[in-house]
């Protein structure tokens, strides 16, 4: 009985324990902005942020916002991952192809890939495509090296033995080549989701006309400060959400893994 | 205890494997009789293991070649099922899943049936990692079986094993060859095991045959003294060749 009772306050614990210090934040904000230590000029107070998000919620410009730049992210992470998951798994499968392509892809690898901002907006100007190539190319990295990593990383003594059951092609690639490779792919997309925010709101920022970095930097010309430190808490909650949605796909996906058989 | 013919006839003919400018094996002669059961010992490193994966094609010969009911193996053969030191189950997939991949059209049944075979059924819909190393070899053994194999290929199935669980899985497998009847190649360095199981105990030394030994015991074996004349005879002759390349003053006694 105790053995229960015990469980079942860690496992409260467990729950409550991460709130912590995001509370204390909020208390720290309140407090050091509601006597006026802190200026409102520096930094809003939260009813002031408060207000103005239910403001632009009941206008309709906080969702519209927050749709457009989820669009630009997705369909950039979709088409880059994409690219990177299928490159990654012809260079994994392929010494060959590994040959011709991997030099290359590192050596674009190693140049930061927000330095093409001034030349994606020469091409694309400030439009959707911009954007998109941007994320892409961010995406793509993670994913491909996770991938190619994930291939060559499952034990050679399994696609043998799928050899010897006469599996091959399309079965040994569904049977053993993808599960095997999915745990580090699973690492490459929740590492690329995090560059698919940051370029998005790098790209948002220098160059928009709508979008939720829009939203802030517009609020900064009008000095704004409680819809500039509103946009920032949208990113952070848009994050903190791709983050849980990559973590409940790896415990659906990895069940078979002892790292994730718990819960 | 009578066998159901349902074993391959096996014949390797003159067979030589290099790797490289290295032979590993060179004129291997072996004919199997349907329903046989083979144990091929000798040591670390003599080419057993090597001719084991020949047969099951997923070596090829540099000359000569290996004769299943008269077709020449090229590459891997569905009625050739090959048991690993290591059972290598798939992490991902349920215990009956992986025993599905050895079933024809992927047929539950037959894995169910084949997983009751081997006395697992009950763990079926469970995950590989929770099972113990003999019980890995046991899925194994039962993936190995749901394709109603002709000719089983046995590379060191127990050496990882604990002694008992050993003596079990020696049992296990000495009952469903006699139940299902197929041709049983059993690689192993461990001579008693060899005793226990074949009918014919084969000795490979640096790439050749030395020794062929009718096992003439009454089964289901007991660890008698007929068994240990045996079990000596063989020992005595692996061991035998390593000591006469000893200096001679070791023996002048």
């Amino acid at each position: 009985m105790i053995n229960v009772n015990f469980k079942e306050r860690s496992y409260w614990i467990g729950k409550i324990v991460p709130w912590i210090i995001p509370i204390l934040i909020l208390l720290a904000w309140i407090v050091f902005t509601g006597d006026g230590d802190i200026s409102s000029k520096i930094f809003p107070k939260p009813s002031k942020v408060f207000d103005s998000f239910v403001q632009l919620a009941k206008s309709g410009e906080l969702l519209d916002n927050i749709v457009i730049s989820t669009e630009r992210a997705l369909s950039g992470f979709i088409v880059g991952g994409g690219i990177g998951f299928i490159l990654g798994f012809i260079n994994g499968l392929s010494r060959k192809a590994e040959n011709l392509l991997d030099s290359t892809i590192q050596m674009i690898r190693n140049i930061p890939h927000l330095a093409l901002i001034p030349l994606v907006i020469l091409w694309f100007g400030i439009g959707q495509e911009a954007k998109l190539l941007l994320i892409a190319l961010g995406v793509f990295f993670p994913i491909y090296l996770n991938t190619f990593h994930g291939i060559r990383s499952i034990e050679p003594q399994l696609i043998e033995m799928g050899k010897v059951y006469g599996l091959k092609g399309l079965p040994l690639f569904k049977e053993v080549i993808l599960p095997g490779s999915l745990p580090s792919i699973l690492v490459g997309i929740r590492q690329s989701l995090g560059i698919m925010w940051l370029t998005l709101i790098v790209a948002e920022t220098v160059a928009a006309d709508s979008g939720i970095g829009y939203m802030a930097m517009n609020a900064r010309e009008l000095m704004l400060m409680d819809i500039i430190v509103l946009s920032i808490i949208v990113y952070a909650l848009l994050g903190k959400v791709s983050d849980i949605i990559a973590k409940i796909l790896e415990h659906r996906l990895l069940r078979w893994h002892p790292n994730f058989k718990k819960s | 205890m009578e066998s159901k013919n349902n074993g391959a006839h096996l014949h390797v003919d003159k067979l030589q494997k290099k790797f490289g400018d290295a032979i590993v094996l060179d004129d291997i002669e072996l004919t199997i009789q349907p329903g046989e059961f083979i144990a091929i010992v000798g040591r670390s490193g003599c080419g057993k293991s090597t001719l084991l994966r020949l047969i099951s094609g997923l070596e090829e010969a540099t000359q000569g070649g290996v004769y299943l009911d008269e077709n020449k193996i090229k590459g891997i053969n569905l009625d050739t099922r090959f048991i690993f030191q290591e059972a290598r189950l798939l992490p991902w997939r349920k215990i009956i899943d992986n025993v599905r991949i050895g079933a024809e059209n992927k047929d539950k049944d037959i894995a169910l049936k084949a997983l009751k075979d081997v006395g697992l059924d009950d763990r079926a819909n469970e995950w590989p990692s929770v099972l113990s190393g003999g019980q890995k070899q046991r899925v194994s053994l039962a993936r190995a079986l749901a394709g109603n194999a002709k000719l089983l290929l046995l590379d060191e199935p127990l050496g990882a094993l604990d002694a008992l669980t050993r003596i079990e899985m020696q049992q296990l497998i000495g009952n469903l060859w006699i139940e299902k009847g197929f041709t049983v190649i059993l690689v192993t360095h461990d001579v008693s095991e060899a005793v226990a199981l074949a009918d014919r105990v084969i000795l490979v030394e640096k790439g050749k045959i030395t020794m062929d030994t009718k096992i003439t015991l009454a089964r289901p074996r007991e660890r008698n003294n007929d068994f240990v004349y045996f079990e000596r005879r063989i020992l005595d002759r692996v061991m035998d060749k390593q000591t006469s390349t000893l200096p001679k003053e070791e023996y002048a006694i």
